[in-house]
């Protein structure tokens, strides 16, 4: 599991010289609001991810301005519905592409814990295979919660460097 | 005049008299993380050059074992599973397993229900129509669409979410009628969300029907035929759009679609173009049927009588101890369906949906099984996608409009 | 549904037609006539094909029912065709193409095996998975669920 272990930077307080300081924290500054999701649409989530990036709820203004199809583009996953047994490994790859610092969120029921589907064919979270930051209620959570969910993750980031 | 290579080879592939190339051919992998493969479906493409020469589906990525839990659960848990399966048409799911429980039963459901029902029915259709334009045009490249159709569809979001208290997995029609009656003024402000409709949809058909670019990308592609359609068991739109004029809603009534004024939307190319215009046209005849619905709605009850399906309104409690038992037994048993099997199909956005279920009884299903129409009309995608261009493929997917979580379940 | 019952006594000897509680005509048989009563039926119009599923029942011995649900589109009607077997069963991938992933399907699921069929592996779980979940002897696979009783064991 030794790459699901994320190599990030020290957090900005850690790191030493008053110049390295000002520079880590652009650093974080630009990372937390320009974090650009890889399109990991799985199920009904999806289409609330889709909601929350469409006119009204509008994700583009925290930063998030584009889905990345590519995983190496893009710093942040948002797994948007249940993660079947087949789908495991390729959440994993995924991850894997995506280059540091990347986050991830667990969005909805399924991906948080397995959802209303405890059963033989859904992983119960996907935190069994990725580390997880943040994790979002709801059957599917309202686009709202989605939202918060960025904003709470680019406040982990500016506080302590996204460790 | 040279004959046009291009087309030569096409033809050649078709006929499956092409051979490969001096280059040899590509095994290329598309998906199952792909921004326009519309859910978790994975391609095996074998090209020559841009050519498609075969292209093989897999699917599974989205496997999630509901009918097995719908099995280990009761008949009222099952409901709410069966909004996830196709997850852009939630109360439609919902409305097939209430037919199919209710023709177990024998029940009769009142007519504020029924009314309510295909009002329901026809909104969540608009909503899955609307997905379905925005994603279609931003699949071919018409991005500003998407936020268009994502616009009008946060309206009927709205909506869902003041009636239910959920915007999409609402749960509301179930066995016996529906969860619960309006809010007041719900129906005012829903005609006046239908009635702002029309108008949006011109303003999609001016930015995509005449459009040349996306007429160059939609005409001529993906081409099924009649008799393949019928024979794959293909429905929806995928089959009006080469020349069967089968709807369910003509065909095999349910909820009273009998008494409603409306065309079977039919188009005779079969190619992608042909299926745009079809769910175009299908969007601006479910308008009408909201709008047939919002006038001929009904006062009454939207619950059945028979105490078996559905529980009492707790304002019964003060009067009646066998209300109170019906309402306890209905919440900790939950139903008990005669012994027998019932598949009562509706019209889904995309096809005949129909829930075969199984009682024998006891409160505990004997088995549950969707049959999802996108399972069958992806089966045609093989067919669809021989002697195209890759970038075709992706708006023949769109058009085929499969849902991954019924494909799945 | 009489004309049905007709051409069923005519073509096909011994087997009975029964409806079920939605109006479908059923038209069972045994697992050795499968092809023929599936050959029969789309040559009698049930050209389109909708569904194949299976249900499970491990207290008899030919323990899987196989339903398969057809449509004729000049008759406008139903068919259900019924088989049951313990183990395996033709395919009707040469009568019905559209049957392939459905019988993949069932293979996946429930472990029946289809002869003929042109390439009979699973379709919806791993490759590598061990067991056919829908049986009704097969667990649910579900995990208990940790919950908290009471804040004092909780806090404890």
């Amino acid at each position: 599991m030794s790459d699901a272990v994320r190599h990030q930077e020290p957090a900005a307080h850690e790191r030493d010289g008053s110049s390295g300081w000002m520079l880590s924290r652009v650093q974080d500054w630009s990372r937390e609001n320009s974090l650009w999701p890889v399109t990991f649409g799985l199920a009904c989530c999806a289409i609330e991810m889709m909601a929350t990036a469409a006119g009204r709820f509008d994700l583009a203004r925290f930063g998030s301005e584009l889905f990345r199809a590519s995983p190496r583009q893009a710093d942040l996953m948002i797994v948007s519905g249940r993660v079947s047994l087949k789908m495991a490994p390729v959440v994993r790859e995924i991850h894997a592409q995506m280059p540091d610092p990347k986050w991830v969120i667990a969005m909805g029921d399924c991906a948080a814990c397995g959802g209303i589907f405890n059963n033989y064919a859904v992983v119960q979270g996907v935190d069994r295979i990725v580390p997880v930051d943040v994790y979002v209620p709801g059957c599917p959570p309202r686009p709202e919660a989605l939202i918060d969910a960025i904003l709470k993750l680019q406040q982990r980031i500016g506080r302590r460097g996204g460790a | 005049m040279p004959a046009d290579p291009a087309a030569t080879r096409v033809t050649a592939v078709l006929d499956g008299t092409h051979a490969a190339g001096t280059g040899g051919r590509l095994k290329i992998n598309m998906g199952p993380q792909h921004p326009s493969t519309h859910g978790v479906l994975r391609l095996e493409l074998e090209l020559d050059g841009e050519l498609v020469v075969s292209c093989r589906p897999i699917i599974g990525y989205l496997h999630t074992g509901i009918e097995k839990s719908m099995e280990a659960r009761s008949w009222l848990h099952a409901i709410a599973m069966t909004d996830r399966l196709d997850y852009l048409n939630p109360l439609g799911n919902n409305l097939a397993f209430a037919l199919a429980v209710e023709r177990l039963f024998g029940c009769a459901v009142p007519e504020r229900a029924t009314v309510a029902r295909v009002l329901l029915a026809e909104l969540t259709r608009i909503n899955s129509h609307l997905v379905w334009v925005g994603t279609n045009a931003m699949d071919v490249g018409a991005l500003s669409v998407f936020l268009y159709a994502f616009r009008e569809r946060e309206l009927l979001l709205d909506l869902f979410e003041e009636m239910s208290g959920a915007r999409m997995m609402t749960s509301f029609i179930r066995p016996g009628g529906l969860a619960a009656d309006f809010p007041d003024g719900w129906f005012d402000r829903c005609r006046a969300v239908v009635d702002s409709l029309p108008a949006r949809v011109d303003e999609y058909e001016a930015l995509l029907t005449d459009n040349p670019l996306f007429k160059e990308r939609m005409i001529g592609i993906g081409r099924l035929a009649q008799a393949d359609a019928v024979r794959l068991g293909c429905s929806g739109p995928l089959l009006r759009a080469s020349g069967v004029a089968h709807d369910l809603r003509k065909a095999h009534p349910y909820c009273g679609y009998e008494q409603y004024d409306f065309d079977v939307c039919t188009a005779i190319e079969g190619d992608c173009y042909a299926r745009y215009r079809v769910r175009i046209a299908e969007l601006r005849q479910s308008i009408d049927l909201c709008q047939q619905a919002l006038d001929r709605m009904p006062d009454g009850p939207v619950r059945t009588a028979d105490r078996k399906v559905m529980p009492p309104l707790r304002a019964e409690f003060q009067q009646s101890m066998e209300a109170l038992i019906h309402h306890f037994k209905h919440y900790t048993e939950g139903l008990r369906p005669p012994a027998g099997d019932a598949y009562v199909p509706v019209e889904s956005p995309r096809g005949e949906l129909g829930f075969h279920v199984k009682s024998d009884g006891s409160g505990r299903p004997v088995r549950i099984r969707e049959r999802a129409p996108s399972f069958a009309n992806l089966q045609a995608l093989p067919l669809l996608a021989r002697g195209m261009l890759v970038a075709d493929l992706v708006a023949i997917i769109s058009t085929v409009d499969p849902v991954l979580g019924e494909v799945d379940r | 549904m009489t004309a049905l019952a007709d051409d069923v006594m005519r073509d096909l000897p011994g087997v009975a037609v029964t409806a079920d509680r939605d109006g479908i005509a059923r038209l069972s048989v045994d697992r050795a006539r499968w092809r023929e009563l599936a050959r029969w039926a789309q040559a009698r119009g049930f050209e389109r094909f909708l569904d194949l599923l299976a249900i499970d029942d491990p207290t008899v011995a030919d323990r899987f029912e196989l339903l398969l649900l057809v449509y004729s589109m000049t008759e406008r009607c139903w068919l259900r065709l019924c088989t049951r077997t313990d183990a395996h069963v033709a395919s009707l991938t040469d009568v019905y193409e559209a049957a392939d992933w459905y019988e993949r399907e069932v293979f996946d699921l429930f472990g029946v095996r289809f002869d003929g069929h042109p390439n009979l592996v699973r379709i919806l779980l791993p490759d590598d998975y061990p067991s056919h979940p829908l049986r009704r002897d097969h667990p649910l696979g579900n995990e208990p669920v940790d919950f908290t009783v009471t804040r004092e064991e909780r806090d404890a």
